[in-house]
């Protein structure tokens, strides 16, 4: 039984007390140190004299009995001064154990701060709130979850957010019906405009400067306790290919990386299934000396080209799913072995082409370079749809999906607002930062999407200065 | 019965990209044989007087709509009683349904020539009609959005002309204007098939933001296109003889051959993989207008009239197995689509001035 009521007796004034709590929730140290002292040794004559003398900030009298349950569920102690009495004294003495600040695992950046979200959503305010110290940064505080109770908290800066979207957040939120919320993961497929879509809609970073950023922008952040995570909405396409170090860098630089991305994104998607297409259908689109190198390496295949790039990609992501399962050490080995031993035995064996592995694996390296997870994860699963319709109707079934991928993109919608962003419906201002970033003093107002309620960020004129030469 | 919530509204620039992506369809890939057949080496003169003849129209649609409150269908109901002007409209649903099929037939009939020869009309056809039917149930904001995308990416393929200038030889184009007048004029009536679409906008004014600012996007879109074909009638006149020309049923196609890029050796495949997005959303269109105006004049949802006219264009385009069978309803289309745009359309402007001048108000 770890819920425990102890009795003890003041020194001075000779009064007992009845102290109630529940031992795993409570931290012994500080209550040895910070409360029991003032318990014992204090003179007092009534409860409000002990709140009145504790160090503790958070201590106030209570007699609603669902409070008092709930708050010793917490960590709370719960001193009375006779047993039976309904009304006593809650005082804070919550354990709090959590990871210390490491760097980000999955947003990682060479240059800019490297502090990254933990569980504990009192020191991700924290987090926040120093980098936005102004009285406009609104924190909006709930419960969610029948069973875990878990706190989220609705950040906005007041002035700047669109109410609307956030009325949106906070509705959906009040909405949710759930018993265990773990993780922020949960809220997002609970209150995504389009559940049964795979790509996702909103953002979700353990980066405190890349919310501190967007914030800025306009756009509303959900954090929720017992999640590193960082949900930002409403978002668009776009931003899932933009990695926060872009910030960091050059902004010529940063928009080369960035159509690399995009570039690789594409090749990622479309290599495997244009493979299948023109060797099945469309041979004549090669030009000579590459049809040649393509037969020498089919020579001894015996399967369709459809096979053994379905062979191949299968083999990646069962290479991909066991990496993700297997304890560090073991896993290093496995992936060397499963990457190349597979590989290249499969060649050897004559069950797959050599230039068809080349593909395979770029493809897979170029769907690594997604700086969100998830929506690497949309890319993976968007080939495969892309292989079947390739293998139906060659160029024409690619050109074919990819016009049911369009429509579907073009259905999405987060938060309320079009997925499509800046490219449909065409806001050609937001357009400097989507596939391209322009350079800081080009950023001065903000994006139309989020229809903020002050456009302007900075003075462009000041920002920017004018000299003539030799001045 | 006009009025269109804000939400679902677009904004009037993409009047532009839906008039361009409408009039540029499958007619593109062989114009240049029927109008040369006509005019000869001065066709591009017929392309630049039916580009001409379009804005007029515009400007007499748009005075329409707005006799109408932006309700076209209302107008035909008010001029001529509930009847007689429901029966009109449904002939209106009808043309755009039957330019869905042509459409989409005429495309398949262009893959199944130059790609898969054995590929079955009624299994693509299905396809497409579904991916139709995905966009349409999605409202007008799918569709334009469609229509933004099947301009902008197929766009590139302005670029691949620039492989024929190397074969061309202007001087075939002189000496101008030595046809007879009639002549080019006939070639500019047949020269209307291609440019038609934008009698769309009859239909999805009400879904435009400040409607009455879009008429100079439409007809920066008809001057876009206009010049667009001409351009391109000039080249292809330069580039074949005119003998040659009449051998070829998809010039456009055949220009593509001359294209070489050092990774891809035949480029008129990409051409027509890419051709699939062009003519997608004119499908979409003819499908959400028809099925638009069977939903104002009959008590039907509009889900349920697009599915009814889906299957109808379905089995439309079993029906038409080969290429003189093409070309008759091509020619139907051509004539009906001329002869509302070019002499009902009229009319019905000189009918609506008169009442208005006879009641005061229509």
């Amino acid at each position: 039984m770890d819920f425990q009521t102890k009795v003890y007796r003041n020194d001075t004034s000779g009064l007992y007390l009845w102290v109630s709590y529940i031992k795993p929730m409570v931290d012994i140290e500080t209550v040895a140190r910070s409360i029991f002292p003032y318990l014992f040794h204090r003179p007092f004559s009534s409860l409000e004299d002990i709140r009145q003398a504790l160090p503790i900030d958070d201590a106030y009298i209570s007699s609603d009995p669902n409070d008092v349950k709930a708050k010793l569920l917490e960590g709370y102690l719960f001193v009375r001064l006779h047993e039976t009495d309904e009304t006593g004294l809650l005082i804070k003495a919550q354990k709090t154990l959590e990871r210390t600040l490491t760097i980000p695992e999955v947003e990682f950046s060479v240059v800019g701060p490297k502090e990254s979200f933990i569980e504990s959503l009192e020191t991700n305010l924290y987090l926040l709130r120093k980098r936005i110290p102004i009285d406009r940064l609104t924190v909006k505080m709930t419960r969610v979850g029948t069973l875990s109770k878990t706190k989220v908290a609705v950040v906005y800066i007041d002035g700047i957010a669109n109410p609307d979207n956030v009325q949106t957040v906070l509705q959906r939120i009040e909405q949710v019906e759930f018993d265990e919320m773990i993780d922020s993961s949960y809220i997002v497929q609970i209150i995504s405009d389009n559940r049964h879509s795979p790509f996702p809609q909103l953002l979700d970073t353990e980066r405190p400067d890349r919310v501190a950023a967007v914030l800025a922008e306009g756009k509303v952040a959900i954090m929720v306790d017992g999640s590193p995570h960082v949900l930002i909405g409403p978002t668009t396409l776009v931003e899932f290919f933009s990695s926060f170090e872009d910030y960091f860098l050059n902004w010529t630089i940063a928009s080369f990386f960035r159509l690399i991305r995009l570039f690789s994104v594409t090749f990622s998607i479309l290599i495997t299934p244009i493979y299948v297409a023109t060797l099945n259908y469309h041979y004549e689109l090669i030009p000579k000396d590459l049809l040649g190198t393509l037969i020498t390496s089919r020579r001894e295949i015996p399967f369709p080209p459809i096979l053994e790039v379905l062979f191949l990609e299968l083999t990646i992501e069962l290479l991909r799913e066991a990496g993700a399962r297997l304890p560090t050490k073991v896993g290093q080995t496995i992936g060397i072995v499963g990457g190349i031993v597979i590989g290249t035995a499969s060649v050897e064996a004559g069950l797959t082409s050599n230039v068809l592995l080349i593909l395979v694996a770029l493809a897979a390296l170029a769907s690594f370079t997604t700086p969100v997870y998830k929506i690497g994860n949309t890319i993976r699963l968007m080939r495969f749809p892309f292989i079947l319709f390739a293998e139906m109707w060659g160029l024409l079934g690619v050109a074919f999906c990819f016009c049911i991928v369009m429509t579907h993109l073009l259905y999405l919608t987060s938060l309320g607002r079009p997925f499509l962003a800046p490219l449909y419906p065409p806001r050609w201002r937001d357009l400097k930062d989507a596939f391209i970033r322009l350079p800081f003093t080009s950023q001065s107002k903000r994006p139309e999407t989020l229809r903020t309620e002050q456009p302007i960020r900075f003075n462009r004129k000041k920002a920017k200065e004018k000299r003539d030469i030799d001045e | 019965m006009a009025s269109v919530a804000e939400r679902l509204q677009v904004s009037p620039f993409m009047t532009f990209f839906v008039i361009v992506s409408m009039q540029i369809g499958v007619g593109v890939l062989g114009f240049q044989r029927v109008i040369a057949k006509t005019a000869g080496h001065d066709a591009w003169i017929s392309v630049l007087l039916a580009g001409a003849s379009s804005h007029l129209i515009l400007i007499v649609l748009y005075w329409l709509l707005q006799q109408a409150d932006g309700d076209f269908l209302l107008l035909h109901q008010r001029l001529f009683g509930r009847w007689v002007g429901g029966a009109l409209s449904s002939l209106l649903a009808l043309y755009f349904a039957a330019m869905a099929f042509v459409v989409l037939r005429t495309y398949i009939e262009v893959i199944q020539v130059w790609m898969f020869p054995d590929l079955k009309t009624w299994e693509f056809s299905l396809a497409f009609l579904f991916l139709c039917l995905y966009i349409t149930v999605g409202g007008f904001r799918v569709v334009v959005g469609i229509y933004f995308f099947c301009l902008i990416i197929p766009s590139y393929l302005l670029f691949t002309f620039w492989f024929v200038l190397d074969y061309t030889d202007f001087y075939q184009l002189l000496p101008i204007l030595d046809h007879p007048p009639s002549t080019i004029v006939k070639a500019a009536k047949q020269m209307t098939l291609t440019m038609l679409g934008y009698e769309t906008i009859l239909l999805f004014y009400p879904f435009i933001k400040r409607g009455n600012q879009s008429a100079k996007w439409a007809h920066a879109a008809l001057l876009t296109t206009t010049l667009f074909y001409a351009l391109l009638t000039v080249l292809t006149l330069a580039y074949f003889s005119e003998k040659q020309l009449q051998r070829q049923i998809w010039p456009t196609l055949t220009m593509w051959k001359m294209v070489e890029l050092p990774f891809i050796e035949r480029f008129e495949y990409i051409g027509i993989a890419n051709w699939l997005l062009i003519i997608l959303p004119n499908v979409c269109l003819g499908l959400w207008c028809s099925s638009r105006i069977c939903k104002q004049l009959f008590p039907v949802r509009q889900k349920t009239a697009l599915l009814v006219i889906a299957a109808i264009c379905f089995f439309s385009t079993l029906l038409i197995h080969d290429r003189k069978e093409v070309d008759f309803v091509n020619t139907i289309l051509n004539r009906v689509g001329f002869y509302f745009l070019y002499i009902w359309i009229p009319c019905l402007a000189g009918i609506t001035y008169i009442v208005k001048k006879v009641r005061g108000n229509v």
